[in-house]
């Protein structure tokens, strides 16, 4: 009998696993030589070195482009005064919270579309005519509605996520592989574990993807509603240093900016590895 | 209407020895689509009895039905009309489980996960159902990729798997449909070989839909061949090789080429007036 086994594997040349055990795959990711890692790393750092020496040399307007060492400098000097830590905690506590906003009812809403025809026929129409409004055109509207306060500016932010994230979900659970269903109705799955060994699984690649597009929206979010109405964080600081024309703050306040985006990115590509980990 | 139907039924029953003998029981089962406004008849009048803890393969040109009979069978689709009845023993066990083709298996789950998968929604403890699991999965040499992702693995592997999602989970009934058609050649025969190991072992009832006339009768105790659409069952052959096969060496045996002609005369017609009509349609 075992005999037979391993002359089957010898026989099939095709039949060996196409990943070796102890590498198991990741997310299909480009892999660079070393030379082309090289250019990748190289590139920005030549970009920067390129801007420092025009702004040193005067061929860029400092008062308009001030150099990369003025804009570090300047971020220095926000840090020890102790502002920018506060900038950077207001933005981050306003974006988490209408991220949450926006991602929870929209999961919650899209999934129920998505499921159940009704809901699908009474909410599909007014969600596609209002995912086309422009979003930052309604912040007029919540203010009065709502009142010009900390909570309309996290329900702006959670606009976004909120249509993002409610018409992945719709998607994605109404194009399960539908191969899937018939293997959970053929095994007489219950609902419990059709939903949490089947659905919920085979949507979460697309979940994450509305994710990543979310986090991109809800920083856009942050940022205008601080430029807009803020008292506080890295809008407020990016637009306030323009409008006395303080344009090293303003980089400063950029760069932050990019960097706390980065970070988010950065944590949701590990947790995409967590919760996928058979991509 | 009924009547008549009752009276085939015993007639097959008749035909299998005993009144009350064991069985699925097919009667003028017929099946119809509504597609684009026109309703396509892709069942009408199949009569078919399949005898408890025979293999039974099933051939027909291709849309003349087949995969359509197997999900009635396997309860993911309703007839339109006729009736079946399956007269099976099977215990507390379940009564019938699909085979499913490759883009069956979960990505999501391990290959463990996946041949336990039945049994998880069962309600069978963990220790239980991965013993069940294993064991199938030690037959068809998976042991050692039990807890690798399906991606990881060959196509042959991954149909290997339902093939243990299926055995595991015990039922009386199997339901295949061209679960080996994706795999080239060679692995196809191996898995054929591994599919009769563990079929010869039990006393399972295998309804095997094929569009290779040299699987069904490597591996069928009986050939039905079916029309072309709407489809119905128009010849049942007897496969009078002895058990146990080797899907390896059979095919070169004169008795193996004997009763393959004699299968291939009568689904021949049907392909051919299969191709016709589908001129005629798209004309
Ligand atoms: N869900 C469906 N809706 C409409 N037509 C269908 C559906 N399923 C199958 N058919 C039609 O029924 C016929 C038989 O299909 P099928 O059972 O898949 O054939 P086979 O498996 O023998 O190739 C085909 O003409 C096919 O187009
Ligand atoms: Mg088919």
């Amino acid at each position: 009998m075992s005999d037979d086994v391993d002359a089957d594997k010898l026989a099939a040349g095709a039949d060996k696993p196409a990943v070796s055990p102890v590498q198991p795959a990741k997310a299909p990711h480009e892999v660079f030589s070393s030379g082309e890692r090289l250019v990748s790393i190289a590139s920005p750092i030549l970009l920067l070195l390129a801007w420092e020496l025009s702004a040193r040399a005067h061929l860029i307007d400092v008062r308009i482009l001030p150099a990369p060492s003025v804009v570090l400098a300047t971020i220095w000097e926000l840090l020890r005064e102790g502002q920018l830590a506060g900038d950077v905690r207001d933005t981050v506590v306003r974006f988490l919270i209408g991220l949450v906003f926006g991602v929870v009812p929209g999961v919650f809403i899209g999934a129920t579309m998505g499921l159940f025809r009704w809901p699908r026929a009474a909410l599909g129409p007014l969600v596609a005519m209002l995912y086309n409004v422009p979003r930052i055109a309604l912040f007029p509207l919540v203010l009065i509605l709502v009142g010009l306060n900390e909570f309309s500016n996290e329900l702006m932010i959670a606009l976004g996520p909120f249509f993002t994230m409610l018409i992945t979900t719709m998607g994605a659970v109404m194009n399960v592989e539908p191969a899937y269903r018939d293997v959970a109705r053929n095994f007489n799955t219950g609902t419990r574990h059709l939903y949490t060994l089947v659905v919920l699984p085979a949507i979460t690649p697309a979940l994450m993807d509305g994710l990543r597009l979310s986090l991109g929206l809800a920083l856009l979010g942050t940022i205008t509603v601080e430029f807009l109405v803020g008292d506080s964080g890295l809008g407020h600081l990016i637009w306030n240093s323009w409008t006395v024309l303080s344009l090293k703050q303003s980089m400063a306040g950029l760069i932050v900016a990019t960097i706390v985006g980065a970070f988010f990115y950065a944590s949701l590509s590990w947790l995409e590895r967590l919760l996928i980990p058979w991509r | 209407m009924a009547e008549v139907a009752i009276a085939r039924a015993d007639l097959d029953r008749r035909e299998f020895g005993t009144r009350d003998a064991h069985g699925i029981f097919i009667q003028r089962l017929g099946k119809s689509f509504i597609s684009r406004g026109n309703e396509i008849h892709a069942l009408r009048g199949v009569d078919l009895s399949v005898r408890q803890g025979e293999f039974l393969c099933i051939v027909g040109p291709s849309g003349c039905g087949k995969t359509t009979l197997l999900r009635i069978l396997g309860g993911l689709e309703k007839p339109s009309e006729g009736g079946l009845d399956f007269r099976i023993e099977h215990g507390n066990d379940p009564l019938q489980s699909m085979v499913f083709q490759e883009q069956g298996v979960f990505p999501w789950l391990t290959v463990l996960e996946n041949a336990s998968f039945g049994l998880t929604v069962r309600g069978v403890p963990r220790e239980e159902r991965e013993a069940a699991s294993r064991h199938y999965l030690r037959q068809l040499g998976l042991i050692d990729f039990e807890r690798y992702f399906p991606r990881q693995l060959s196509g042959g592997m991954r149909q290997r798997v339902n093939l243990a999602r299926a055995f595991a989970n015990n039922p009386a009934v199997l339901l295949m449909d061209e679960p080996l058609s994706a795999l080239d050649e060679q692995t196809k025969m191996l898995v054929q070989e591994d599919l009769l190991r563990l079929w010869e072992g039990s006393k399972k009832t295998v309804i095997f839909i094929t569009h290779s006339l040299d699987e069904a009768v490597v591996l069928g105790d009986r050939v039905a061949v079916m029309s072309h659409r709407p489809g119905r069952i128009k010849a049942i052959f007897d496969i009078d090789l002895a058990r146990p096969r080797r899907a390896l060496e059979l095919r070169n045996d004169p008795a193996f080429v004997a009763i393959r002609g004699r299968v291939w005369d009568s689904l021949r017609e049907e392909v051919l007036s299969s191709a016709a009509t589908d001129r005629t349609d798209a004309r």
